[in-house]
């Protein structure tokens, strides 16, 4: 799954004293959680932008967790440690959140679209609900979109990451 | 009259063309930079980054 170089397919790894966090960029929908709470480890214009020994490995599993995608997940080196993973780390590769993995969450059916505005960044739209586009509409099941807020995308109407780079407040 | 509730439940994200984002049904909309949270029938949310009234429309996209 992963060579020496810490790629993997499809992103890349992190390893850390104690975990090893993964990066996929194709998942990210730059909800900025991760360098908003702890830019010290997560900065997005560092080479790697990971720097696992700026920060606890509880404070980044913290932060990593807190991620709305599976961009960012990670798992204990020690992988005896990984057999009885405590279900509330989202975001550890074992588990992640039931709503990444697919089928089993007919419960969740009427529970409320969540709408978030995320500081200075997009909007993160989650759940069940049609998306209207173009004239095409597209139901989403436990779908996750991100929408820009400050104008300038290179792919409106969803968020590229592009505000980070302007001087975008709201 | 059944069906009539289970249309208004169905959440809807419209992407309008060059306007706002309009959401309707049941939906939470928590705004984290103003630390609200409410849970309206609709909101037009600022997709031009013009909007005084962030996060949502006041039709600056228009000027």
């Amino acid at each position: 799954m992963e060579d020496k170089k810490g790629h993997y397919s499809g992103g890349r790894t992190y390893r850390g004293d104690e975990i090893t966090v993964y990066w996929k960029p194709s998942a990210c929908v730059h909800a900025s959680y991760c360098y908003r709470e702890l830019i010290e480890v997560f900065d997005p214009g560092r080479r790697p932008w990971v720097d696992m020994k700026a920060a606890t490995t509880a404070r980044i599993i913290e932060v990593v967790d807190m991620c709305p995608t599976e961009a960012l997940t990670w798992k204990w080196n020690d992988e005896a440690k990984n057999i009885d993973i405590d279900r509330r780390h989202s975001n550890h590769v074992k588990f992640m959140r039931p709503e990444l993995m697919g089928p089993e969450v007919d419960g969740a059916l009427d529970q409320p679209v969540s709408v978030k505005i995320m500081i200075d960044g997009p909007i993160i739209v989650k759940g069940d609900f049609k998306l209207k586009y173009s004239g095409n509409e597209k139901d989403m099941k436990d779908g996750m979109i991100s929408i820009c807020r400050c104008g300038k995308s290179g792919r409106m109407p969803f968020c590229d990451g592009r505000h980070r780079h302007t001087d975008f407040e709201g | 009259m059944e069906d009539n509730i289970k249309k208004q439940q169905l959440t809807i994200v419209d992407v309008t063309d060059a306007g706002p984002l309009r959401v309707t049904g049941n939906f939470i909309l928590k705004d984290l930079k103003r630390d609200r949270m409410e849970s309206p029938e609709e909101a037009l949310l600022c997709m031009c980054g013009n909007s005084r009234s962030k996060p949502f429309c006041d039709c600056s996209h228009k000027k």
